[in-house]
C-alpha cells in the first residue's frame, strides 16, 4: 500500500475535481431527530459544503449504491408470437465519498457471494467496478460492534482511504485510479512524524471500543439452536424487515415480473427482500418453512454468525448496529449475543 | 485527465460474449440471459398437473444444453414470472426436457393456460443430481410419493435407458388417491420391461382402483434388501421420505446412500436470492439433490 | 397475451358507489399514461362517473363506499347475486372507513350536527363484507392506481393475485424515509398492509392504516413501542381506529 499525506485544503480540492464530471455520493445531514441528533444519510452531493465527514453513522448504509432496493434486471419486448429480452448494466462512474471500515468491510463481503466464481453478477460487478471508494476512519459509533466481528480496519477494496490528523490526511491509497485521481492535487510522502501520528489515531480508536463476546460464536448457536433466547426476541418482532433493509451485508431478494397496461413490454423487477417477512420461505402451494417469527428471526442470526462463516470463515455482520438502531423493538445483535453467552453459562 | 476513471463496460468483457451456457458455471456471463424454448405438447396428467415438452428454439443453443437427472430449471414465462421446476425426462435427449407442472401460483396457472407454440424462457441448469454414475452395478430403489414422481421420473428414464449397468431396479410409487397418480400411462411400459419391478400403491382406494392400498411403506417391508449394495432415491413431500428413510436406515442402509430432492422458494437459481436457504445451505447450488446424512444435519430441512 | 395463444378474457366491469366520497372510483380513471389502455382492458358497462351507458349484464363489480342505510343493502344484494367477482374497492367499503366513526356517537346527536333539521335515516356504518360475501378486498384511501392495475390484469388473465405479506415500513425503506417514530410521530407502518409506496411516512406524517392489517400484525408489540415512547392510549387508538382496518383486532 502506498501512502500520501494531503492537506485539508487539497482535500477540498480534490472532492471539487471529483465532483467535476462525476456523481458524488458523501453523507450529508439531513435532519434532526426528537432528541436533537443529527440524522445522516450517503446522498448524491453538489458542492463541499454538504459533505460531513465528522458523522457518526448514517441510518441507511451504502450499499443500495451496489445492490439497489429496486431494480429492473432485463425487460421484454413483445413482438405477436415472440419475445425479444433487454439487459442493461450500470456503468455511469460514481464516487462514494466517507465510508467508515464497516461499510467497506461489508463490500467486500458482499464481493465474496456476488462476485465470486459461482454465477458472479454482472449487475453488481458493474456497479462496483464502476464506484470509486474513499474511506476514512472515525471514532467508534454508538452501540458500534465492529471491532468484535474483525471490521474495524480495512486493507483492501476502497480506492483511498483517509485518516484524519488534525490539519491534514493520511491518505492509504489502493488502486492505480485511486493513485491517478490524488495527482490532481498537491501531496506529500509521509514524515515519520505522519507515520507516528496516523498510528497513534488508530490506537486511538481502537481502544474505544467495547468488546462483544463473539469467541465460538458458531459452535455456540449449534448448541443453542433450541434456546428459548430466540423465542423472547423473536416474541417482540414486528416482521417489519427494516433491519435487513438497513443492513449494509443483506443481499436477499425477489422477483417480480410485470406487464405494461398496454401488453407491449414486460420488466423483471429484482426487490432486496427481508427474511423477516412472512412469505420468505413459501413455496407455491402454501407450504411456508417458516411460518413463524422465531425461525425467522433465528434464520438471520444463523446466517450472519453462523452460516457465512462456514461458508468463507468469516461472520456476514460487521458490527455496525445499524439494524440495533433502526429496529423499534430494540432487538439487536449484541443483547442476543450476550444472552446466548449467558445461557451457555449457565 | 476530465474522467475520473474510465466506465467499466462488463459487456466487453471476453466471457461476456460467449455463447450461452449454465454449465459453465464458474464464469461471468449474463445471469438474466434465458434460453427462448417453445412448448412442442402439452400433456395433461391430473386436473392439477400437465406435463410440458419443450424444445429450445436456437439449435447452437439446443447442442450446449444438457442436464443430469435431478437438476432443476428456472422457468420464465415473460411479464408472469420465474419459477424453479425439476426435469422429469431423460438427459440423453439435447435441448429437449418435459417438465411436470403442478398448478399453484401465478406462473403455473398461466402455464396451464397456454398452448403448444407457446415460446417461454429457460435459465439451467441448476443445482446437484442424483449420482446415478455412482450406483452402478448396485441394486436401485426408486421410491417417489405424490408429485415426488416428477423429479424421479429423470433418473428412473436414465436407469431405464442404461439398465444393464444396475443389478434389481424397483420403483416404487404411492399417492393420496388414484386419481393423482402422475404418468399412469407409462407404467404398463415401466412394468413391461423384464427386471424392472414397479409397485404402485394409494391411501385411499376408490371403487375403480385394483391395485394396493396403504402407504409406501408398506410396499418397502415386503421387500428383501442388501443394504450394502443398494442405493435408494426417494422424492416426495418431507414426511413421506423421512419414513421411508427411517424404514431404509433400518434396513441397513447406510443414510450416505439414499438421495432425496427438497423443494424450497427459489428466484434466482444461483445462490444469490437466499430464499431457498435451509439454515445458511443453497437448495439451489448444495441440493436440491442431498444425500440423507445431509439432510439429517441441516437444521429446519424436514 | 399472444406470445402464450392465449386470448384475454374482456371482463364486463361495473362500479356501484355506496357512502364515500367517490374519491376510489376517481381512481380507476386516474394516471393519465396508462388510463386508456387499463379501460380498454375491459368492458366498461356500467359506471356513473364517466359513462351513461348502464347495463346489468356485468360479470365484475367494484363496490365503493361503507353501508349506511337500508335501502344500500337492498341494492348491494342485487349486486352480488349478479356479479361472479365482487370487489370491494378503498377503505371504506373494505372496513367501512371513517365513515365508521360515527358509530362511536349518539346517532340522534349526530344527525343534528351534521343535517340539523333535515334529519337523514342511518344505520351504524359497515364494511360490505358484513352485510354480503366478497370475493376481494382492495384497501387504500384512496385505492393505489398502479395496484388497482395490477389486480384488473389478473382478473384479465384469470389468475389469482397475491397481496403483499410485508408490511407499509418495505416501501417506506426503499425510499431512504428517516423513520418518522425517530422523529417523534406515531406511525402505523409496521402493522398496516404494505403496497401502497408508503407516500404517507414518506411525506413525513407517518402512516395512518388505512390500508388495514399487515399479514400477521404484531400489534401486542406495537401497542408496547408506542407506549414506550410515550403515546397516550387515546392517541395510539384513535390512529388505528381512524379508517377502521384493526376493528375487532383492539
Amino acid at each position: 500500500m502506498l501512502f500520501k499525506i494531503l492537506s485539508k485544503e487539497e482535500f477540498r480540492n480534490f472532492i471539487d475535481f471529483l465532483l467535476k464530471d462525476t456523481e458524488v455520493i458523501a453523507p450529508k445531514q439531513i435532519n434532526v431527530n426528537a432528541d436533537g441528533k443529527a440524522i445522516y444519510q450517503f446522498l448524491p452531493v453538489q458542492n463541499f459544503e454538504e459533505i460531513r465527514l465528522d458523522y457518526e453513522t448514517t441510518d441507511y448504509s451504502a450499499k443500495t449504491y451496489f445492490l439497489p432496493y429496486k431494480e429492473d434486471l432485463s425487460s421484454c419486448s413483445f413482438l405477436g408470437t415472440i419475445w425479444d429480452r433487454e439487459i442493461k448494466y450500470r456503468i455511469q462512474p460514481r464516487a462514494i465519498v466517507g465510508l467508515h471500515a464497516c461499510d467497506i468491510n461489508a463490500l467486500l463481503k458482499l464481493d465474496k457471494v456476488l462476485a465470486g466464481d459461482r454465477f458472479p453478477s454482472p449487475y453488481y460487478i458493474s456497479r462496483r467496478k464502476n464506484t470509486f471508494i474513499v474511506g476514512i476512519d472515525h471514532d467508534p459509533c454508538e452501540g458500534g460492534f465492529c471491532q468484535s466481528v474483525g471490521a474495524d480496519v480495512v486493507t483492501h477494496g476502497f480506492d483511498l482511504y483517509l485518516t484524519d490528523l488534525g490539519d491534514r490526511y493520511f491518505a492509504a491509497i489502493n488502486s492505480n485510479r485511486g493513485f491517478n485521481a490524488l495527482q490532481q492535487v498537491k501531496t506529500r510522502e509521509p514524515t515519520a512524524r505522519d507515520n507516528n501520528d496516523y498510528l497513534e489515531v488508530r490506537r486511538r480508536i481502537a481502544s474505544q471500543f467495547k468488546p462483544l463476546e463473539v469467541h465460538n460464536l458458531p459452535n455456540l448457536m449449534d448448541i443453542e439452536f433450541e434456546s428459548k433466547v430466540w423465542k423472547k426476541w423473536a416474541d417482540k418482532c414486528m416482521s417489519c424487515g427494516s433491519c435487513a433493509m438497513v443492513c449494509p451485508t443483506c443481499y436477499c431478494y425477489g422477483v417480480e415480473e410485470r406487464i405494461t397496461m398496454n401488453n407491449a413490454k414486460s420488466a423483471k423487477i429484482k426487490q432486496l427482500y427481508s427474511c423477516q417477512f412472512l412469505d420468505f420461505a413459501t413455496v407455491a402451494g402454501g407450504l411456508n418453512f417458516r411460518p413463524d417469527r422465531e425461525t425467522r428471526l433465528k434464520y438471520r442470526y444463523y446466517h450472519q454468525h453462523r452460516g457465512f462463516v462456514e461458508a468463507y470463515e468469516e461472520p456476514l455482520c460487521v458490527g455496525c448496529y445499524r439494524c440495533g438502531r433502526v429496529c423499534l423493538a430494540d432487538i439487536n445483535p449484541p443483547d442476543i449475543i450476550q444472552d446466548l453467552q449467558t445461557e451457555y453459562q449457565e | 485527465m476530465t474522467n475520473l476513471f474510465h466506465p467499466y463496460y462488463i459487456t466487453q468483457e471476453a466471457e461476456m460474449t460467449q455463447p450461452l451456457d449454465y454449465n459453465r458455471r464458474s464464469r461471468l456471463k449474463h445471469v438474466d440471459q434465458v434460453f427462448r424454448s417453445e412448448i412442442i405438447n402439452v400433456i395433461p396428467l391430473t386436473d392439477m398437473e400437465k406435463l410440458f415438452q419443450l424444445r429450445i428454439l436456437d439449435e447452437a443453443e439446443r447442442e450446449r444444453f444438457s442436464f443430469l437427472p435431478g437438476q432443476f430449471v428456472m422457468v420464465e414465462v415473460p411479464g408472469y414470472g420465474e419459477i424453479p421446476i425439476s426435469i422429469s425426462s431423460s438427459p440423453s435427449h439435447k435441448g429437449y426436457i418435459e417438465l411436470c407442472i403442478r398448478k399453484a401460483g401465478v406462473v403455473t396457472s398461466i402455464l396451464h393456460k397456454a398452448n403448444r407454440g407457446a415460446v417461454v424462457g429457460l435459465r439451467g441448469p441448476f443445482g446437484t443430481h442424483f449420482p446415478i454414475e455412482k450406483m452402478r452395478r448396485n441394486n436401485i430403489l426408486l421410491i417417489a410419493g405424490g408429485l415426488g414422481l416428477a423429479p424421479l421420473r429423470a433418473p428412473i428414464l436414465n436407469v431405464i435407458e442404461n439398465r444393464t449397468d444396475f443389478k434389481d431396479v424397483h420403483i416404487l410409487y404411492g399417492t393420496r388417491q388414484s386419481d393423482m397418480l402422475l404418468f399412469s400411462y407409462q407404467y404398463e411400459e415401466w412394468n413391461r420391461i423384464a427386471d424392472i419391478n414397479l409397485r404402485v400403491i394409494v391411501e385411499q382406494a376408490d371403487p375403480t382402483w385394483t391395485g394396493s392400498v396403504g402407504l409406501i411403506t408398506d410396499l418397502l417391508k415386503e421387500m428383501r434388501i442388501e443394504p450394502m449394495q443398494t442405493y435408494a432415491i426417494i422424492c416426495g413431500p418431507p414426511v413421506m421420505f423421512k419414513f421411508v428413510c427411517a424404514h431404509l436406515q433400518q434396513e441397513g442402509i447406510p443414510m450416505d446412500r439414499m438421495f432425496v430432492s427438497l423443494e424450497r422458494r427459489m428466484h434466482c437459481g444461483m445462490g444469490k436470492c437466499c430464499r431457498c436457504n435451509i439454515g445458511s445451505t443453497y437448495t439451489c447450488l448444495s441440493g436440491p439433490v442431498f444425500d440423507y446424512w445431509t439432510v439429517m444435519n441441516l437444521k429446519e430441512a424436514i | 397475451m399472444k406470445y402464450l395463444g392465449i386470448k384475454p378474457k374482456r371482463p364486463k366491469i361495473a362500479v356501484f358507489d355506496f357512502t364515500g366520497c367517490e374519491g376510489c372510483e376517481l381512481q380507476l380513471v386516474n394516471k393519465e399514461e396508462t388510463v386508456i389502455d387499463f379501460l380498454g382492458s375491459v368492458d366498461v358497462i356500467n359506471f356513473r362517473e364517466i359513462s351513461s351507458t348502464i347495463s346489468n349484464d356485468f360479470e365484475v363489480a367494484f363496490i365503493e363506499g361503507a353501508i349506511t342505510r337500508d335501502d344500500e343493502i337492498n341494492r348491494l344484494n342485487e349486486i352480488r347475486e349478479q356479479a361472479k367477482v365482487l370487489i370491494a374497492l378503498g377503505s371504506c367499503a373494505c372496513f367501512g372507513g371513517v365513515n365508521r366513526l360515527k358509530n362511536a356517537y349518539d346517532f340522534k346527536k349526530a344527525n343534528q350536527e351534521v343535517y340539523g333539521k333535515q334529519h337523514k335515516e342511518t344505520l351504524p356504518a359497515r364494511a360490505v363484507k358484513e352485510i354480503i360475501a366478497v370475493d376481494l378486498q382492495i384497501p387504500g384511501c384512496p385505492v393505489d392506481k398502479p395496484e388497482v392495475e395490477r389486480i384488473v390484469q389478473h382478473l384479465v388473465w384469470d389468475v389469482p393475485y397475491q397481496f403483499p405479506a410485508y408490511p407499509v415500513c418495505f416501501e417506506c425503506k426503499q425510499q431512504y424515509t428517516t423513520c418518522v417514530f425517530e422523529l417523534g410521530q406515531l406511525c402505523l407502518g409496521p402493522v398496516t398492509q404494505g403496497g401502497c409506496r408508503a407516500p404517507c411516512p414518506v411525506g413525513g406524517s407517518g402512516c395512518w392504516g388505512c390500508r388495514g392489517p399487515a399479514a400477521d400484525p404484531h400489534l401486542k408489540e406495537f401497542l408496547q413501542i408506542a407506549d414506550e415512547r410515550e403515546f397516550s392510549r387515546k392517541e395510539i387508538n384513535e390512529r388505528l381506529s381512524f379508517y377502521s382496518g384493526f376493528e375487532g383486532m383492539l
